[in-house]
C-alpha cells in the first residue's frame, strides 16, 4: 500500500510539488514520467500464484491417476515375435539300425554313407518349419549290425546304444510274422528313450520288391525286405522319420490350430451322451461305470500330459434327431446322406449342456450314441460313393462325435405298449467305444486307419491298447505346446494392445502378475522344449495359455468403469477454468503496468541524467 | 454270530438316520437303482378356482454304491450338489401372492409351495463354516447360469442371511435368500423342465402349456433337493430332487341365472391339453383329485357323495385317517396313467359339479398381513398385525394356554430398523415384552455389508382377537452406484416368515393293503411345521437427481473460483490509482456515448444540453452498453457453438 500512498500522494499533491520547484519540474510531465521505481510487489504476488499454480499441476494430475499395475509390453512383444518368426521346434535324434545287412564285413564308411542318404531324403521330405515339429538339423546315427559285429556311426551315445546282435538272438524269422510281439521285443531291446529307431532287417530270401514296413506302438518302426536299393531303403527310412515320427501323419493344414481340441485352461472334458430319440419304443441304458474304469481310463492316463481330461455320462430321451432320413430299399434301412449331417445335431432337443463341474473354460467334447426311434430304424449312414458307413458315425471338429446305434430287431416292439427296456450289450459297447476312441483321435488330428501310403510304398500302423502310440502321443505334445505357446503369445500381444489403447483404464496388480507368470511359464516351456523334455513342455505351456487368457478375460478388464477424458474436463473445469482466467489475466495486466512504469521511470531518468549534464 | 452284529449295525445306522433327517426318514428305504416318479394333484379351491399341483421326484442311491454315471438323474444337478456339497437346497420362483384367506394354509401342500413372490432361495452346506459364504456365493452364480434367473444378485452380503433357529432348525451352515422383484416366466420353466427325464415330451408335464400356466392367479415353480451323500455315516440316502409346479387356475366360469356357481373344469379346459400317457421313464404316474374335508362334510350334509361327477372312474379311494383337531376326513381319489398306445384315448380327467356346494378352507392359526406406517422420506415404521381365525378360536380358552408364534424378518440395510422400538400389542393393549416376547436374537444390519436379520419367538395368549408387532425405522441413503435403474419405484422389503411352532399338520391316508406309494403322498404325510409368507414391502426412498454430482462439482467450484478471484484481485489491484485514472477519463467523453445523450434526448423530446458536468450515472452507463454488447456477443457465440455442435 505504502507504494499507492507513495504514488496517489505525487499526484494528488500537485501544489505542493510546485512549491518546491526547480527546474526539473518544468519539465516532468506526470503522463509519461514518474520519479520513483515501479513496485515489484505485486508483480511478485502475482506470479508466485501462477508458479505454485504450474508446480501443482503435476501434483493435481499425480494425484487423480489411476492405478495401471506395469505390464512388460517388451516382453510380450519379444515373445510373440519371437513365436511368429522362429517356430517351435525341438531336438529329435533318429537312429537307424540294419541288421544282416549282406555285406560280410561292415564298413564304418558304409554307415556313414547310410546316414548320410538318410538325412539327405529327410530334408527333402521335411516341409518349412512349421510349428511344434523337430529341429532341421538332423542327427541320424546309424548302427550296422552283422550278428557278431557292430559299427556304430556319430555321435553313439548311450542312449542311442544298441545291443549288438539283439536281434539275431531273437529268432525273428518265425515272429516276424507275429508283429505285436516282435515289437515289444524290439521295446524291450531299444529301452524306453526318446529316439526315433527304424530297424531293417535284411532277409535275404523273398522277393526283391516286397517291402514289409511297419511302425510300432512305441517310438519304433522296423522294415523286413530284402535290401538291393540303397537309395530306395533310405527314402523309405527317411519317410517314416519324418511323414510318421515327425509330423504324425497329419495333413499341413489340420496343425495349423484352430481344430486342435484343447481348453484354454489346459482341460477337456469328455461327455458322453446315450440319445434315446424316442423312448416310447425302447429304453436303453448303458454300463457306463464300467466302459470309464476298463476302456478309458488308460487312454486318459496317456493323454495327461497334454490335457487334463475327465469324463462324464449322462442318459438323455424324447431327443429326436433334426436331420431328414429316407427310406432305401436296396440296403432296407433308413438312410441319411454326408449332405444332412450339419442338421443332424438337432441343439433344440439334445440338452447336451456345458459342464457344471469343469471350468468355464475348459473344452467339451460331445460323444453322442444316437439310438433311433421306430419309425426310422434301422438308421444308416450313406457315403458319398454310395456305400454304407461302416462305423455308423461322424465327427465334427472341435464339438465332438457322433455315432447311431441300432436296435438289434428294429420291429421287435412294433405293437407293444410298453417300451422295451434294453441295456447296451458289452458287445456294442466295446464297437462303439472303438468308434469314439478313433474319433477322438480324429479331433487330436490324428489318422485312424492303420496303415500309410507313402510315395514309396505303404507302410503297417500297429495300433496301442490305449488308442494312442508313443510316437503320437509325443507328436500330440509337440503340437499342444506349440498351439498353446502360440495362443499365449496372442493373447498377450492382443491384451497389451488393448491395455495401451485405452490409458486410463484401471490395471490391477494381478493381472501384472498374471501376465509375468505367464511370460515365465512360456519362457520355461521353450527352454525345456530345447532341450527335448517334451511333457515338461507341454505342461508349461499349457500353464502359461491359461494363466495368459486369465489376465484377459480378469473381471477389472470386463468393466467398462474407467474415466474417461471427458468426464475430468467436466470435473475440473469448472474450477480450473475460472481461476486460470483470473490468474493468467492479473499476471499480464501486472507485467503490462510493469512495463509501463519502468519506462515512465527511465524517461524519467533519461529527463534528470541530461538537466544534470 | 457276526450277521447278528452286522444286522443290529445296519440297524442303528437305519435309526441314526432318522433321527439325523426326520423329514426324509422315508429316504432311508434301500433305493436299488435311480427312480422318477411324476404325479398331479387337483384341488377345487373355495373361490371357484382350481389349485393344480405337479410333483415331480427323481431319487438317486448314493455314489459310494452306485457310481457317478446316472441314467434319470440330471447330470448338472448331480455335479451342483458335489461341487458345492450341498447337504440340502430348495429354489423357488414364484408369481402371484398364496391366498391364505380362501385357498388354505394349513394343509401340507399350501405350507409347503406357498412361497413369496419372487425368488426364494437357501441352502446348507456341508463345508467348514469358514467356506459357507464362498460356496454360496458360487452357488448363486451357477443356479443363476442354469435357470436363466438373476440369482446372482444374491451373491451380495446384503441380500442374504444366516437365521439361526426361526427358519429351519438345522445348523450354522444355512444362508437364506430371496429376491421379491424377480419376474418368472417361461424362460426359467423351460430350465426346470430340462431336468425332468421326459421334459414336457410325454407324461404329465407335457400339460404344461405356457399360456394357461402363466394366466394362472398363482404359479410357483420349486426345486428342492436333499443328499445324504456327505454324511459321516454313510447311509443309503443319496440324492432327492423334488421338482413341485403349483399353479391356481380359473376354469373357465358359467354364469347361470347371475349366480356364479362352482365351475366344471376338466384338465383339457383347463390347459388346453391332456396326458397321452405316461412318461415311459417314470416309475408312477399318478394322478390325485383331493377333496377337502369341509368339503367333503357340506356334501354329507346335503346327502351322498353324488353331488359332483367324474369323467373317469377313480383306480383308488383314500380317506384321510387321524384328521386333525376333529375335523372331517378329507378323501383322496387316484388315477393312475398308463403307458400310450395307438388305440387308447388320451387321459382327460373331468370334474362336474351336480348340485352346489359352499365350504372354506383350513386357515392358518392367524391371519398376518404387514404394512408399512409413517409418511416421508425419512421414518416410518414397520407393523405386522396377526389376526384371529377360527383354527385359533377353537384353542383352549385358558389362562394358561399360549399361542407360539415365530417371526423371521429380513430388512436390507438401508431400512435401520430401531429393534429396541419393537412394541408388541394385544387386543389393541400394548403389553410388555416380558409377557409376549419369549426369545428374540437380532443382528442389526450393517450399512452396505449385511442386512438386519430378526428373529423374534411371539407367546401370545389363546383368546386373542388381535395381535401386532410394530417396529420404527430410519431410511437410509444410498450411494448413487447402489441405486437400481428404477428407483423411483420403490425398494422391496422381502417377505417376513410366520411359522406356528405348535401346529404341525400331516394328512395321513391308509389303505387296505397298506400305504400308498406315492412320493406325493409321502411328502404330505410327513409332518411339517405350518408356514406362511408376508406381503412384500414397497418402501419409496429418496431418489437422488442422478446428474447432481456433477450439480454439485459445478457450484462448488464457481463458489471456490469467485472466492480466489475477488482475493486475488483484493492483492492485486490499486484501488485509488484506478479511481484517479476514471475521474481522468470522465473528463474526455468518448463520441458515441455524446451520440446517445443526444438520440436520447431527441427521444424524450427534451433539449439537448451537452454534458459539461456529466453526471456520475453516465459513467455507469456507459459501463453497462459495454456489458450488454458483450453480452449480445457471448450469446451469439453460444447460439453459434449451439447451431454447429449441439
Amino acid at each position: 500500500m505504502a507504494e499507492i500512498s507513495e504514488t496517489m500522494g505525487t499526484e494528488l499533491s500537485p501544489s505542493e510539488e510546485n512549491r518546491k520547484v526547480n527546474s526539473e519540474t518544468s519539465i516532468f510531465d506526470h503522463k509519461t514520467m514518474r520519479k520513483t521505481k515501479p513496485g515489484l510487489k505485486r508483480l511478485t504476488l502475482t506470479l508466485t500464484v501462477l508458479f505454485s499454480f504450474l508446480l501443482g499441476l503435476p501434483w493435481l494430475l499425480k494425484s487423480v491417476e489411476i492405478y495401471r499395475s506395469p505390464l512388460p509390453f517388451r516382453d510380450i512383444d519379444s515373445l510373440s515375435n519371437e513365436i511368429d518368426s522362429n517356430p517351435f521346434l525341438y531336438p529329435c535324434k533318429f537312429h537307424v539300425v540294419v541288421v544282416n545287412l549282406d555285406h560280410s564285413t561292415p564298413v564304418k564308411s558304409n554307415a556313414e554313407n547310410l546316414g548320410f542318404l538318410v538325412t539327405n531324403h529327410m530334408s527333402r521330405f521335411a516341409d518349412a518349419n512349421s510349428c511344434g515339429t523337430c529341429e532341421n538339423n538332423y542327427t541320424v546315427s546309424v548302427t550296422l549290425d552283422s550278428g557278431n559285429n557292430c559299427v556304430q556311426h556319430q555321435d553313439a551315445d548311450s542312449s542311442t546304444a544298441w545291443r549288438c546282435g539283439a536281434i539275431t538272438d531273437f529268432n525273428y524269422d518265425q515272429t516276424l510274422k507275429n508283429e505285436e510281439d516282435f515289437d515289444d521285443y524290439l521295446e524291450s531291446v531299444l529301452g524306453r528313450n526318446r529316439v526315433y529307431t527304424v530297424v531293417v532287417v535284411n532277409t535275404n530270401e523273398g522277393d526283391d520288391n516286397r517291402i514289409r514296413s511297419v511302425v510300432g506302438k512305441y517310438r519304433h518302426a522296423w522294415i523286413v525286405c530284402k535290401v538291393s536299393d540303397m537309395n530306395l531303403l533310405t527314402e523309405k527310412i527317411a519317410e517314416i522319420f519324418i511323414k510318421i515320427f515327425v509330423n504324425g501323419l497329419k495333413e499341413q493344414e489340420s496343425i495349423q490350430g484352430e481344430f486342435i481340441p484343447a481348453g484354454a485352461d489346459g482341460k477337456i472334458v469328455l461327455s458322453f451322451n446315450l440319445l434315446n430319440a424316442n423312448p416310447r419304443d425302447w429304453i436303453y441304458d448303458w454300463d457306463f461305470k464300467e466302459v470309464d474304469e476298463k476302456l478309458l481310463a488308460p487312454t486318459l492316463k496317456a493323454l495327461s500330459p497334454i490335457a487334463n481330461i475327465s469324463v462324464e455320462s449322462q442318459v438323455l430321451y424324447h431327443t429326436p434327431k433334426s436331420s431328414y432320413s429316407y427310406w432305401d430299399a436296396e440296403h432296407e434301412s433308413h438312410v441319411f446322406s454326408t449332405k444332412d449331417l450339419p442338421f443332424f445335431v438337432n441343439s433344440n432337443e439334445w440338452h447336451l449342456d456345458t459342464s457344471i463341474a469343469a471350468g468355464g473354460r475348459s473344452k467339451i467334447l460331445q460323444f453322442v450314441v444316437y439310438i433311433p426311434s421306430a419309425n426310422e430304424c434301422p438308421l444308416r449312414l450313406q457315403l458319398p460313393n454310395g456305400e454304407i458307413s461302416v462305423t455308423n458315425g461322424f465327427i465334427s471338429p472341435t464339438w465332438g462325435g457322433v455315432v447311431v446305434l441300432n436296435p438289434p430287431n428294429c420291429w421287435e416292439n412294433e405293437n407293444g405298449i410298453h417300451p422295451l427296456r434294453r441295456k447296451v450289450s458289452p458287445q456294442e459297447l466295446n464297437q462303439i467305444f472303438e468308434v469314439f476312441m478313433g474319433q477322438l483321435r480324429q479331433l487330436f488330428g490324428l489318422k485312424s486307419t492303420g496303415f500309410y501310403k507313402g510315395t514309396s510304398g505303404t507302410s503297417v500302423l500297429l495300433s496301442s491298447q490305449r488308442g494312442f502310440t508313443e510316437w503320437e502321443l509325443d507328436v500330440l505334445a509337440r503340437q499342444h505346446a506349440c498351439y498353446n505357446l502360440r495362443q499365449c503369445g496372442a493373447t498377450l500381444g492382443s491384451l497389451s494392445r488393448l491395455v495401451q489403447s485405452l490409458p486410463r483404464m484401471i490395471i490391477k496388480d494381478e493381472i501384472g502378475k498374471q501376465v509375468k507368470f505367464s511370460l515365465e511359464a512360456a519362457k520355461l516351456a521353450q527352454s525345456n522344449a530345447s532341450q527335448g523334455i517334451y511333457d515338461a513342455s507341454a505342461v508349461n505351456s499349457r500353464h502359461a495359455r491359461s494363466l495368459a487368457e486369465d489376465a484377459f478375460f480378469h473381471p477389472s478388464v470386463m468393466s467398462v468403469s474407467y474415466y474417461s477424458f471427458e468426464h475430468n474436463f467436466a470435473v475440473y473445469s469448472p474450477f480450473f477454468l475460472p481461476l486460470s482466467l483470473h490468474v493468467i489475466l492479473a499476471v499480464v495486466r501486472e507485467m503490462k503496468r510493469y512495463k509501463q512504469g519502468s519506462r515512465k521511470y527511465n524517461a524519467w531518468r533519461a529527463v534528470t541524467n541530461q538537466n544534470s549534464d | 454270530m457276526a450277521r447278528f452284529v452286522h444286522s443290529i449295525f445296519v440297524l442303528l445306522l437305519v435309526f441314526v438316520c432318522y433321527v439325523v433327517s426326520e423329514s426324509t426318514s422315508d429316504a432311508v428305504e434301500q433305493l436299488d437303482g435311480e427312480e422318477f416318479s411324476e404325479e398331479l394333484l387337483f384341488r377345487a379351491l373355495p373361490d371357484r378356482k382350481v389349485l393344480s399341483h405337479f410333483h415331480f421326484e427323481s431319487r438317486v442311491p448314493p455314489t459310494s454304491s452306485y457310481g457317478h454315471h446316472h441314467r434319470l438323474f440330471p447330470k448338472a444337478i448331480y455335479q451342483l450338489v458335489h461341487k458345492y456339497r450341498i447337504r440340502e437346497m430348495e429354489l423357488s420362483f414364484t408369481q402371484g401372492r398364496w391366498n391364505y384367506e380362501s385357498w388354505g394354509g394349513f394343509d401340507p401342500v399350501a405350507s409347503t409351495n406357498a412361497k413369496p413372490p419372487g425368488v426364494e432361495l437357501w441352502a446348507v452346506f456341508d463345508v467348514p463354516s469358514d467356506q459357507v459364504d464362498a460356496s454360496w456365493k458360487n452357488l448363486t452364480h451357477t443356479l443363476s447360469g442354469l435357470f436363466c434367473a438373476s440369482i446372482n444378485f444374491l451373491e451380495s452380503s446384503t441380500t442374504y442371511s444366516s437365521p439361526d433357529w426361526s427358519f429351519k432348525s438345522l445348523s450354522s451352515n444355512l444362508r437364506y435368500g430371496s429376491l421379491p422383484r424377480e419376474a418368472v416366466c417361461t424362460e426359467n420353466l423351460t430350465p426346470w423342465l430340462k431336468l425332468l427325464p421326459c421334459r414336457d415330451k410325454s407324461g404329465i408335464s407335457s400339460l404344461m402349456d405356457r399360456p394357461s400356466i402363466y394366466r394362472g392367479f398363482y404359479h410357483s415353480q420349486r426345486l428342492h433337493l436333499t443328499s445324504g451323500e456327505f454324511n459321516p455315516v454313510p447311509s443309503n440316502h443319496g440324492i432327492v430332487l423334488q421338482q413341485t409346479l403349483t399353479v391356481v387356475l380359473q376354469p373357465n366360469t358359467l354364469e347361470t341365472h347371475g349366480r356364479k356357481l362352482q365351475p366344471n373344469w376338466s384338465m383339457s379346459s383347463l390347459f388346453g391339453k391332456t396326458v397321452d400317457g405316461k412318461c415311459s421313464l417314470a416309475k408312477s404316474s399318478n394322478i390325485y383329485l383331493h377333496l377337502e374335508g369341509n368339503l367333503v362334510h357340506n356334501m354329507k350334509n346335503e346327502g351322498d357323495y353324488s353331488n359332483f361327477e367324474l369323467s373317469i372312474s377313480p383306480d383308488t379311494i383314500t380317506k384321510e385317517v387321524n384328521p386333525f383337531h376333529k375335523q372331517h376326513p378329507s378323501i383322496l381319489y387316484g388315477f393312475s396313467i398308463n403307458h400310450s398306445s395307438h388305440n387308447s384315448k388320451p387321459f382327460d380327467l373331468g370334474f362336474k359339479w351336480k348340485l352346489p356346494v359352499t365350504w372354506s378352507c383350513v386357515k392358518p392359526p392367524l391371519h398376518v398381513t404387514r404394512f408399512l406406517m409413517g409418511s416421508g422420506n425419512e421414518k416410518g415404521a414397520i407393523a405386522l398385525s396377526l389376526q384371529s381365525t377360527e383354527l385359533s378360536q377353537n384353542l383352549d380358552h385358558n389362562q394358561k394356554c399360549k399361542l407360539h408364534v415365530d417371526v423371521f424378518q429380513v430388512v436390507p440395510w438401508y431400512i435401520k430398523v430401531y429393534y429396541h422400538t419393537a412394541k408388541v400389542y394385544v387386543n389393541g393393549i400394548l403389553q410388555s415384552h416380558e409377557d409376549t416376547i419369549e426369545k428374540l436374537s437380532v443382528s442389526p444390519s450393517e450399512d452396505k455389508v449385511s442386512p438386519g436379520v430378526m428373529e423374534m419367538s411371539l407367546s401370545l395368549p389363546c383368546d386373542l382377537k388381535s395381535a401386532s408387532l410394530t417396529l420404527e425405522f430410519d431410511k437410509g441413503f444410498l450411494h448413487i452406484d447402489e441405486y437400481p435403474p428404477d428407483a423411483n419405484q420403490g425398494f422391496d422389503i422381502p417377505s417376513a416368515i410366520i411359522s406356528y411352532p405348535q401346529f404341525q399338520t400331516r394328512m395321513e391316508y391308509k389303505q387296505d393293503n397298506g400305504s400308498i406309494k406315492s412320493p406325493m403322498v409321502s411328502k404330505m404325510q410327513e409332518k411339517r411345521k405350518i408356514l406362511s409368507y408376508t406381503e412384500v414391502l414397497l418402501v419409496p426412498l429418496t431418489t437422488p437427481d442422478f446428474s447432481m454430482p456433477y450439480n454439485v462439482i459445478t457450484i462448488t467450484c464457481t463458489v471456490f473460483a469467485l472466492y480466489f478471484g475477488s482475493l486475488m484481485n483484493a492483492l492485486r489491484r490499486r484501488v485509488g490509482e484506478e479511481e484517479r485514472l476514471l475521474k481522468e477519463k470522465d473528463k474526455k467523453i468518448g463520441k458515441l456515448p455524446l451520440l446517445l445523450s443526444k438520440l436520447s434526448a431527441k427521444l424524450r423530446g427534451r433539449p439537448w444540453d451537452p454534458p459539461s458536468s456529466p453526471p456520475p450515472s453516465s459513467t455507469s452507463k456507459f459501463i453497462s452498453s459495454k456489458v450488454i454488447l458483450k453480452i449480445v456477443l457471448i450469446a451469439a457465440i453460444a447460439f453459434g457453438w449451439q447451431y454447429y455442435y449441439g
